[in-house]
């Protein structure tokens, strides 16, 4: 049986565990009362039977002198008097001895063996002094009568008598080890749970457990959860700080949408970002004539319907928590729909907001644009593109008219069968991973980030791509899958470096996903420590429970886990508190124009320190030039990666 | 004068006061009992005869401890005779039922000296310990008993002697209360010898310790024998 930690084994006595210290505690207490009581039993018996032997010696002496007194001293009638003694009782010697000590008559018999072992024997060793009385012939001595009983069977006595408390000893001691063990038991269980709460906390995951049964186990329970409440609650407090800030510095005031200068910071970093939200819709809306609006509503009104404009078009984007609006000027707001690609189904959206919209007040001319965008496209073009767009609207006598403007997008596949042939063979076919370091302050590499290319068209495609597509077509898990494999045979090849995969919300709360990858993992535990496992920061409550799951899964295996894309309003550090992640990745929208902003360097650190409280490292993403490397690290940074860092 | 200060030597830590204290609990649990000490002890006896018989029976006891010193070393002849005479003088004779109010009480020589009365029986054993106290061999010693015609009648009565047997097969002295001085037995027609005994025998290797017996009360002998002990005869 295993009790205390396997480590326990080489520990000395004085790091002896609880565990062991409480059986040793009862096995000692045990043995003690056993061979106490059998002392006891056995020393108590002894005298008892040495003090009857005693009298008994004693007496038949003094009788039998007694009767030898008043008789002739004829030796054939002394002799006779001594062996009908003998003869009829029970006595291993009696002897006759006159004046001068020599024996006149002697009767002795052998002692009873029996079957009492010899050292049990010599063990009581039954000392018992001969009877002695003097026989007297009228004034004068005649002689010395001596008379040892036998007493042997008395040592047969004893040691059934002891054999028997030995049995029953066994049977007490057998029966009081099963409730020892029941209770150690239940002892243990519990313990284990704090302790590994214990680990947790000294690992910096701030879990908390159910409170054990047992007293004392319970108030440390208490106790530990009690701390494990407070840090969250000090996260949530200062995450909350830190977004505060951060809306006062990037939002407009009165809607909320982001600034102009922040939108076109997120915006380029999008377009020049290599991942799926690098495709998908933008809109921009004008409100016409917003000066003569607010003339004619006055200041409150106007606001509540700039307000009401902007939580409406919010509405359109379902995917994400924190949705891409800005207000580009006093009257125009875009909105990014990153991964949207149906456009007649937005424009009938949009067309419902703008309406319940435009119901707050008469006449209000909102005019829309949409149009697609993709990776690479250029910031200006697209921007110049929506004005176009926006001023054919405008000068469009309907009140909210939305005009698409198509993009001349070159197209892979034109059919849905098409690209989901085209996505199948290329899976089957496997990924192809990209290496993009990401390295420390001492441009040591922590580990490379690896997106996945696929084989479509006959050339590798970046996931802005046909990250679309898979996600249409549910393919995220068998994709995942793919990547993890072709990661681990490239580990197999070098196994000298991290290697940090992209794992999609879809495929961490999908059950079936976590088990394939346990297992596939499981079958290569030594390369399986190499991998670092990154989710997008748009986790909801389950894709977060999720997550948890999965780090609890695999961090046995040594998997490390981060958040890619964590921008200034992530406020789910404190969610995170419990999960054990390694590192989170912030946004390049808050990296673009580190060096130049303060703004953007107080939130940075802020985050940082945060995070640097729960033991998670910070990594900037995205960082282009060498102000801004230099800057990442100067805000606490532990690495960057992007296109300004070289080996 | 005060006594200086002065830290105790056997100052035990605590691990060693637990040990201590578990193995006498142990050895208390395994019968082992410290044998209380056993010896003539003059200023017990004192003690005992002050608690129970007050001044005079100390006075009497004052005239028994003078008369050890005075035969201590003595010849054997005069010792048989001086001590036969103290008590003869001092202890007047009564049935045991007047002094004690039981059929046979036997009597320590403190009890007899306190009470200055007693039985035959308690004339015999204050002898026989003064005696073996004086350092005569207790294997000489014997308590016999007689039975004596009273005058010249024919009544009969048990009764008790001392005898000193100068060897094992020799004729006792006899030390009789109601013949005051001491003569062989041969000489004394009036009295027929029927058991002796002593204390010689009765405890374990002829030491004078008793075995702390719990039964010991049960035997009137070792009764009066124990009850000695206690008050520092023996």
């Amino acid at each position: 049986m295993s009790l205390g930690t396997q480590s326990s084994e080489k520990k000395s006595l004085g790091t002896m565990s609880l565990i062991k210290q409480l059986w040793l505690a009862i096995i000692v207490l045990l043995l003690l009362s056993f061979i106490g009581s059998l002392a006891v039993s056995i020393t108590s018996s002894r005298d008892y039977i040495e003090q009857e032997v005693r009298i008994k010696n004693s007496d038949n002496a003094t009788a039998l002198a007694l009767s030898m007194s008043q008789l002739d001293k004829d030796t054939v009638i002394l002799e006779l008097l001594v062996a009908a003694q003998f003869d009829t009782g029970y006595y291993r010697r009696i002897t006759l001895r006159d004046t001068d000590n020599s024996v006149l008559i002697e009767r002795s018999a052998e002692s009873y063996q029996g079957s009492v072992p010899q050292w049990f024997r010599q063990l009581i060793d039954f000392d018992v002094p001969s009877g002695v009385a003097t026989v007297q012939d009228g004034w004068r001595q005649f002689g010395t009568l001596e008379l040892e009983s036998q007493h042997s069977f008395a040592y047969d006595a004893l040691w059934r008598s002891t054999l028997e408390l030995a049995g029953w000893f066994l049977l007490a001691g057998a029966i009081s080890l099963a409730l020892a063990m029941a209770i150690v038991r239940g002892i243990q269980r519990p313990l284990n749970r704090v302790v590994a709460q214990a680990q947790d906390i000294s690992a910096q995951r701030f879990t908390t457990i159910s409170e054990p049964r047992t007293l004392e186990l319970r108030y440390l329970a208490q106790a530990m959860n009690q701390l494990s409440a407070n840090v969250r609650q000090m996260l949530n407090s200062e995450s909350q700080k830190l977004d505060e800030l951060r809306r006062r510095l990037q939002h407009d005031p009165v809607t909320d949408a982001l600034s102009r200068d922040v939108f076109m910071g997120r915006l380029s970093a999008l377009l020049e970002s290599d991942e799926a939200r690098a495709s998908g819709l933008m809109i921009m809306v004008r409100v016409s004539e917003l000066d003569k609006l607010n003339e004619r509503l006055g200041h409150q009104a106007t606001d509540h319907l700039l307000r009401t404009l902007v939580m409406q078009l919010a509405a359109l984007d379902t995917t994400s928590e924190a949705p891409l609006i800005g207000r580009l000027n006093g009257s125009d707001f875009a909105l990014l729909l990153p991964l949207a690609d149906d456009v007649e189904a937005l424009k009938t959206a949009l067309q419902q907001a703008l309406n319940n919209t435009a119901a707050l007040a008469n006449d209000v001319g909102l005019p829309a644009a949409i149009t697609p965008y993709s990776a690479n496209d250029q910031r200006g073009l697209l921007l110049a593109a929506l004005d176009d767009a926006l001023a054919e609207a405008e000068s469009d006598s309907a009140y909210h008219r939305i005009v698409i403007r198509h993009h001349q997008r070159h197209a892979l596949f034109n059919t849905h069968a098409e690209w989901r042939r085209a996505l199948d063979n290329a899976i089957i076919q496997g990924p192809q991973l990209a290496y993009f370091p990401v390295v420390d302050a001492q441009n040591q590499v922590l580990h490379y980030e690896c997106p996945a290319r696929l084989a479509l068209g006959e050339q590798w495609q970046t996931a802005g791509v046909f990250i679309p597509w898979v996600t249409r077509f549910e393919l995220e898990p068998r994709l995942d899958l793919a990547v993890v494999k072709a990661a681990l045979a490239q580990l197999e090849d070098n196994s000298e470096q991290r290697l940090g995969i992209n794992l999609s919300i879809a495929s961490i709360t999908n059950a079936q996903f976590v088990t394939e990858l346990r297992s596939l993992l499981e079958g290569a535990p030594i390369l399986a420590a190499k991998l670092c496992f990154e989710v997008p920061a748009t986790l909801n409550a389950s894709a977060l429970s999720g997550l948890r799951g999965l780090c609890n899964t695999l961090r046995p295996l040594g998997c490390q886990f981060g958040i890619e894309h964590v921008g200034a309003d992530f406020t789910k550090l404190a969610d995170l508190h419990d999960v054990g992640l390694s590192y989170l990745k912030i946004d390049s929208s808050l990296i673009r124009g580190l060096d130049t902003s303060h703004e953007q360097q107080t939130i940075v650190r802020g985050m940082a320190t945060l995070c640097h409280s729960l033991g998670i490292q910070v990594i900037a993403e995205g960082v282009t030039e060498p102000q801004e490397l230099m800057y990442a690290f100067l805000s606490g940074m532990d690495g960057v990666t992007g296109p300004g860092v070289r080996l | 004068m005060p006594a200086p200060f002065n830290p105790s030597p056997f100052k035990l830590s605590r691990r060693q006061f637990l040990a201590t204290a578990g193995a006498l609990l142990l050895g208390a649990g395994l019968g082992i009992h410290p044998t209380p000490a056993a010896a003539f002890d003059p200023q017990r006896l004192r003690q005992s005869m002050q608690q129970a018989y007050g001044q005079s029976g100390l006075a009497v006891l004052e005239e028994w401890f003078a008369m050890l010193e005075r035969l201590r070393g003595q010849d054997v002849q005069m010792q048989l005779r001086e001590v036969n005479d103290f008590f003869n003088r001092r202890i007047r004779w009564v049935d045991d039922m007047v002094v004690w109010g039981e059929e046979d009480y036997w009597a320590t020589p403190l009890e007899a000296m306190g009470n200055g009365r007693g039985d035959c029986e308690d004339y015999s054993i204050a002898k026989y310990i003064t005696l073996k106290q004086l350092g005569v061999p207790g294997e000489r010693l014997r308590m016999i008993y007689v039975r004596a015609r009273i005058g010249r009648s024919q009544i009969t009565q048990a009764h008790m002697v001392l005898g000193y047997y100068s060897t094992p097969n020799a004729e006792p002295l006899v030390l009789d209360n109601i013949a005051p001085s001491i003569t062989p037995a041969s000489q004394r027609t009036d009295l027929d010898p029927l058991f002796s005994f002593n204390s010689e025998g009765l405890w374990a290797g002829g030491s004078s310790e008793s075995r702390a017996d719990p039964l010991a009360r049960l035997s009137r002998w070792r009764g009066v024998l124990e009850r000695m002990q206690s008050q520092g005869f023996i």
